[in-house]
């Protein structure tokens, strides 16, 4: 009888699939998981404590790091907190850009989401550069109204930091002829694949019951079959003026997470095209309120979320009347959805762990602020 | 292709039994659905696998094209960066740059200290300059340092600054090896406005005449060489010596020269920038050498409008009839009128072809100008370096023209008084000073005649002043 | 090589050497020119990899070292001669050292049975096929040595992986290759490809066919189902996309290569890249007619031999040359292939690729290996073995038999193939109906 020893093994902070300074210490049986424990921290930059010494400008561009490939996202959701707690109101037009911009983000975070996945599968890195090229299309478009591809720091409380340039709309819509193509690729190379639904269908089924318990959001959420989704459940913005479906997932496992990706590009291009249409000419009002720059918020609290690409982004502010805020908190959707990893894990191999993690789709910096 | 994972028991953690679940999995979404999405299934065996690697290979067949078209999704999008750049939007924002005036050198940092503030990672300190004689605050900087190092590159410093003093640049290639070196001071931050013109030209337009108007109105307020970007000083210097050495050669009377120096040093830069600009090498050298062209003939008119002026206002001035004074001033008006008649053909001279034969050059003019024209070997082509030089010569010689001529009136005018180098314009006659204004305005509007004009006027006011004390002896 | 040196020294210079010395001269130069061959190969197809995996992801790949990057692989080459060696302080020293040679060298000896063009080849072992696939199963050997001594989880976890595939997916490369044992009564690598002369029709089946060099076994179903097995099964045996489990980057950061730096990392890498253009070169020569080609033929024919004493040594260098050229395009094609693999598809996990291997792999081999039997029988039995039936069928011609065969093997292959498939898929299916009756009502949904 051959006898035979659970084994202890790190996977990170270093390794190549953490996505970031992440640790998982797992217990494995030969190659079957027995126990994951992810332990994170590696990447704690006192994010909310420094907000608390800043002014509430100065922590905009602060946003933009916490989850860097959605900086357009973090960027709304601290703007729309703000504006809560000092009562500013956003022109018809800055709204629509606002929009614009984060359906864009969301694009371009599930192309990325979906080419890291399949290359911790294992992909050398074609769907990721497939992806990349697209999502660089975007930087490209971000780059030109906020001056920056990734850290934009492009919104201001009530409006945003400059209108769009002349060839910006034009630019959008030359992208908006790829992007169905982009998809429709992606989906030719990889939704019937036999080796992605081998390596996906039935790994990491996270439950419904099991996701709401653990106050999981975004597409791994509605992967597990639940249709929530913040732009639909409470709309904030304009958000409530734009048609799109929501996609669910049957199984909660990572195929239907991919799945829910690749629909969620496709409802996002939807709304883009009806921002295009419905987007008021630049004559009405100002964009960029230059007053803004020294909010000083009355006494209170208040607290705005958004579905950003990766589940609910919240920020929670409290006003002491100064102009900095008293208390600052980030909701982060990658923390948050990261939580469940262990239970999703368990019963899995070692491979499946590092897949299981990619379809999670998180970001260090948001989940260790 | 089948695996086993389905008999794992799925072990997750029991969802509590007091929880309970009130999200409704298909609830009523306005403006759309919640759609299940399909979980299709290969139609053979092996089958999706050939689609996938048709797709790579049509990548790899269409990729012997190169593209720019973001409307497609195969083909080579690879910009080869050191060869290649990708233009940068304007509103392209890498590191912060401080601005300063091509025209007249000034920094159009005021040091408000607006950007320190905003600053979020606290990365920008500045100084701001005092009035060596009263050491009272001046609205320039002495020393701005950013660190590059820690810059996050956000963007607010260009946002807020009010006086449009403070931008960022589109230079991203700021590697080095030397750490220090990214701690980066005033010099090495100052651009001129044409530079950031180049950069961002809409930008600039937007921003130009607000921050022109706030940039005169500075001007005034700061005395001497304060709120003079330093590489411009450096050249100006460079110019004093020259002056110094010419100066020297003719006037050996050390006193003498000294007494009109407050008056000269405030007014000169403005006057020595229409040469300096010239010779900053932002400039195209043709642009350059039109300019310095145009600049030197403004002043030699200016001179010409100021001198006459002075001469009427003069004796006005002095109750009439009184002979230094007048003798002074007709001497400044015949010394400009004769400079600017040299000045307008060295400009012609300059434009049609550079000749060294300037038989009406006094030798000591010649002689430094003859050493700079000799390198140029080809006279008879309107070379546009040539032309550059010869307009830059001919722009200095029409001020030490103007300078000797002012030199000679206080010599003429004001021996006896020697020590009285620090004498404020307030001591001026009013008369003498309303009386020297009118010139300025006179001048087109300009910044460059104006500049010419004031410097006139206040040439003249200097001579206005000496006669007068002469007077008072 | 024989033959040339044979008549240069002998016949042009006269100088009557012995038969072993003719030999010895002829091994050493062709042991040489392989030896030379080997790296360069190496360096070459890591650039050929890297260029055509760019292009298939709108890159344009390494092209600044030389003509459009062509010096790349040397600048790598240098960077992995410099680097610094780093012996883990807790690694088995001896051993580590030992791994990458162990690994490194076996894959060189596999050189020494392929046939490169007619007449040449250094050893034309009667057993070359086996020996192929014996020396190559040594390297795991050192697989397993490295990860081992490199006292690393990652490192043993990958070396346990490897060699679990590599033994395994042995079984199937060796079951499927056997058809061309049969079909040519040897195990000599230049007897198969010889026997691959011919139009689409092998010359050993219907002797009269013109040969053009094309008489290739992939024509046949037998051929084309073995091909497809084989190429598989090296995908597997050569750490490839799909099947690069035991370096899965993602997974166990490097395999058993994570201990390694510099130029013992580097030796691991020359293995791995000779070990994969060996594989390209089997499958060219065993199915793909290695050297075969169009001309080939005339040129042999002209050339000087044993049979041929009047013939120009001019066409055996002209024969040599064309068929050299012939295989490497064949060979590079087949790395092509891995490549755009490599560009398309995710990899297995590691018992998925043991269910593919042992449950869907071998018994196609196996079907396989029985439709071969059925070709050699239909198409050059008769009464004498035992064949009697086909006295019955009027002794038909070669090609009417060939035909039969043709479409015996063909619906016996592709109903083994979508029998085996369907099997999986079902297994498949089954799960996904669990998965959607049980998936996400492991505790069952209350709505309010």
């Amino acid at each position: 009888m051959i006898t035979t020893d659970e084994l202890q093994i790190n996977i990170g902070p270093q390794h190549p699939s953490t996505h970031g300074v992440f640790r998982m210490l797992i217990t494995v049986d030969g190659e079957t998981v027995v126990n994951l424990e992810p332990v994170f921290g590696y990447l704690h930059r006192n994010h909310e404590q420094l907000a608390e010494v800043n002014t509430y400008l100065q922590n905009m561009p602060y946003t933009d790091r916490l989850d860097y490939f959605n900086s357009m996202a973090n960027n709304h959701a601290y703007a729309l907190a703000v504006e809560k707690l000092a009562g500013i109101e956003v022109p018809e037009r800055a709204e629509y850009i606002r929009v614009l911009m984060v359906e864009l983000t969301r694009i371009l975070n599930h192309a990325g989401a979906v080419g890291f996945m399949i290359n911790d599968m294992g992909a050398w890195q074609t769907p990721l550069a497939f992806g990349i090229r697209e999502r660089e299309k975007i930087l490209d478009l971000f780059e030109l109204v906020s001056g920056a591809r990734m850290m934009c720091n492009y919104f201001r409380f009530g409006g945003v930091v400059r209108d769009l340039p002349d060839d910006f709309i034009p630019r959008l819509k030359k992208l908006m002829v790829a992007m169905p193509a982009y998809i429709d690729e992606l989906e030719r190379l990889l939704r019937e694949n036999e080796i992605l639904l081998a390596r996906s269908e039935g790994i990491g089924i996270l439950p419904r019951e099991v996701a709401v318990s653990y106050g999981v959001t975004g597409p791994v959420l509605r992967g597990s079959g639940i249709a929530y989704d913040i732009r639909k459940a409470e709309p904030y913005s304009i958000y409530d003026r734009f048609d799109f479906d929501v996609p669910v997932g049957s199984v909660g496992d990572v195929y239907d997470r991919f799945l829910v990706r690749i629909e969620e590009m496709r409802q996002s291009r939807r709304i883009l095209e009806q921002i295009i249409e419905q987007l008021p000419d630049a004559s009405g009002g100002h964009i960029n309120p230059k007053a803004r720059q020294n909010v000083r918020p009355p006494v209170g609290d208040a607290y705005a979320r958004i579905e950003s690409p990766k589940g609910e982004l919240g920020f929670y502010l409290v006003s002491d009347g100064s102009t900095k805020p008293y208390r600052y908190k980030v909701r982060a959707p990658s923390f948050i959805n990261l939580t469940p990893l262990g239970d999703m894990c368990r019963g899995y191999k070692v491979a499946d762990i590092v897949v299981i993690l990619g379809s999670i789709d998180i970001v260090m910096g948001e989940v260790d602020r | 292709m089948s695996n086993d994972t389905l008999t794992h028991s799925l072990t997750f953690t029991e969802a509590p039994a007091a929880l309970t679940v009130v999200v409704d999995p298909t609830p009523q979404i306005a403006r759309g659905s919640a759609v299940v999405v399909e979980r299709r299934r290969p139609k053979a065996a092996g089958w999706s696998l050939l689609q996938g690697l048709g797709v790579v290979v049509d990548h790899w067949r269409k990729s012997f094209r190169k593209l720019d078209d973001t409307t497609q999704i195969a083909g080579t999008f690879t910009t080869e960066y050191p060869e290649e750049r990708l233009p940068l939007p304007e509103a392209y924002r890498n590191m912060p740059i401080l601005l300063f005036d091509d025209a007249t050198g000034h920094e159009l940092c005021t040091s408000c200290f607006q950007c320190q503030r905003i600053c979020p990672p606290q990365v920008i300190h500045m100084t701001q300059a005092k009035d060596p004689d009263t050491g009272k605050p001046v609205p320039a900087v002495s020393e701005f340092i950013i660190e590059y190092d820690a810059c996050m590159s956000c963007g607010f410093c260009a946002e807020v600054c009010p006086f449009d003093a403070i931008k960022m640049d589109h230079n991203f290639e700021l590697s080095t090896a030397d750490h220090s070196s990214l701690t980066v001071h005033k010099t090495d931050l100052l651009r001129p406005i044409s530079y950031y013109q180049s950069i961002a030209p809409t930008f600039w337009a937007e921003a130009e005449a607000s921050a022109y108007k706030k940039l005169e109105t500075n001007k005034k307020r700061r005395p001497a060489t304060i709120g003079i970007a330093p590489q411009m000083l450096a050249q100006l210097k460079a110019a004093h010596e020259l002056r110094d050495d010419q100066q020297e050669a003719t006037m050996p009377t050390t006193a003498v020269a000294s007494a009109p120096a407050p008056a000269t040093s405030s007014a000169a830069p403005p006057a020595r920038s229409a040469a300096l600009a010239a010779s900053a090498s932002d400039l195209p050298t043709d642009k350059a050498a039109r300019l310095a062209a145009i600049r030197a003939r403004n002043e030699a008119k200016a001179a010409v409008q100021a001198a006459p002026a002075t001469a009427s206002a003069a004796p006005a001035a002095s109750d009439g009839g009184d002979l230094p004074t007048d003798k002074a001033a007709r001497l400044a008006a015949i010394r400009a009128r004769n400079e600017a008649k040299k000045a307008a053909e060295q400009a012609a001279a300059a434009e049609a072809a550079p000749t060294l034969a300037t038989p009406d050059m006094p030798p000591t003019d010649v002689q430094p100008a003859a050493s700079e024209q000799a390198a140029p070997p080809a006279p008879t082509v309107p070379d546009a370096s040539l032309d550059e030089k010869a307009a830059r010569l001919a722009a200095i010689r029409a001020r030490n023209e103007a300078k000797k001529a002012d030199e000679q009136t206080a010599a003429a005018g004001a021996a006896p008084t020697l020590a009285t180098p620090d004498v404020p314009p307030t001591d001026v006659p009013p008369a003498t000073s309303e009386q020297a204004a009118p010139p300025a305005p006179a001048v087109p509007d300009a910044p460059l005649d104006e500049k010419a004009a004031r410097l006139a006027a206040i040439r003249a006011r200097n001579a206005a002043k000496k006669a007068a004390q002469a007077e008072g002896e | 090589m024989y033959d040339v040196v044979d008549f240069i020294l002998n016949t042009q210079l006269g100088l009557n050497s012995p038969d072993w010395v003719v030999m010895l001269i002829s091994h050493l130069i062709v042991v040489a020119i392989l030896f030379a061959i080997a790296p360069v190969q190496v360096l070459f197809l890591t650039y050929y990899e890297r260029r055509a995996i760019a292009r298939m992801q709108d890159r344009v790949g390494p092209n600044r070292v030389g003509y459009e990057g062509l010096l790349q692989p040397i600048a790598d080459g240098v960077k992995m001669f410099t680097k610094e060696d780093i012996v883990p302080v807790s690694a088995d020293q001896r051993v580590h050292l030992l791994a990458p040679i162990v690994t490194a060298a076996p894959v060189m000896y596999m050189f020494a049975v392929l046939p490169w063009g007619p007449n040449m080849i250094a050893v034309d072992l009667p057993t070359g096929l086996l020996f192929f696939f014996a020396i190559s199963s040594i390297s795991t050997v050192g697989l397993l040595m490295a990860g081992w001594a490199s006292n690393n989880k990652f490192a043993l976890l990958g070396a346990m992986r490897a060699v679990a595939q590599v033994v395994s997916y042995e079984i199937p490369a060796l079951l499927s290759l056997l058809f061309a044992v049969m079909l040519t009564g040897s195990m000599s690598l230049m007897a198969i490809v010889e026997a691959q002369s011919g139009l689409f029709i092998s010359t050993t089946d219907v002797p009269n066919i013109p040969d053009l060099g094309l008489g290739w076994f992939v024509f046949t179903p037998v051929g084309f189902l073995a091909f497809v097995c084989f190429f598989i099964a090296a995908l597997a045996e050569g750490e490839r996309t799909p099947f690069d489990i035991p370096e899965a980057d993602s997974e166990i950061v490097a395999g058993y290569m994570t201990e390694y730096s510099g130029m013992k990392f580097a030796l691991f890498y020359l293995a791995q890249y000779i070990l994969n253009f060996l594989l390209c070169a089997i499958t060219a020569t065993i199915f793909f007619g290695g050297w075969q080609g169009p001309g080939i033929a005339w040129l042999v024919s002209q050339s000087l031999s044993a049979d041929n004493p009047a013939g120009n040594p001019v066409y055996n260098v002209l024969a040599g040359m064309l068929g050299t050229f012939y295989l490497l395009a064949k060979t590079y094609a087949f790395f092509f292939v891995m490549v755009a693999l490599r560009g398309a598809f995710p990899r297995l996990r590691i018992d998925q690729l043991m269910n593919f291997g042992w449950k869907f792999l071998i018994p196609l081999t196996m079907i396989n290996i029985l439709s071969a039997a059925l070709w050699i029988a239909i198409t050059r039995w008769g009464t004498a073995q035992g064949f009697g039936i086909i006295e019955f069928a009027g002794e038909p011609s070669n090609l009417v038999r060939w035909l039969i065969a043709f479409a015996v093997t063909l619906v016996i292959n592709v109903a083994a193939y979508w029998f085996l498939a369907r099997l999986n898929i079902q297994d498949h299916v089954a799960r996904q109906a669990a998965l959607a009756a049980g998936g996400l009502a492991v505790s069952p949904p209350r709505s309010a």
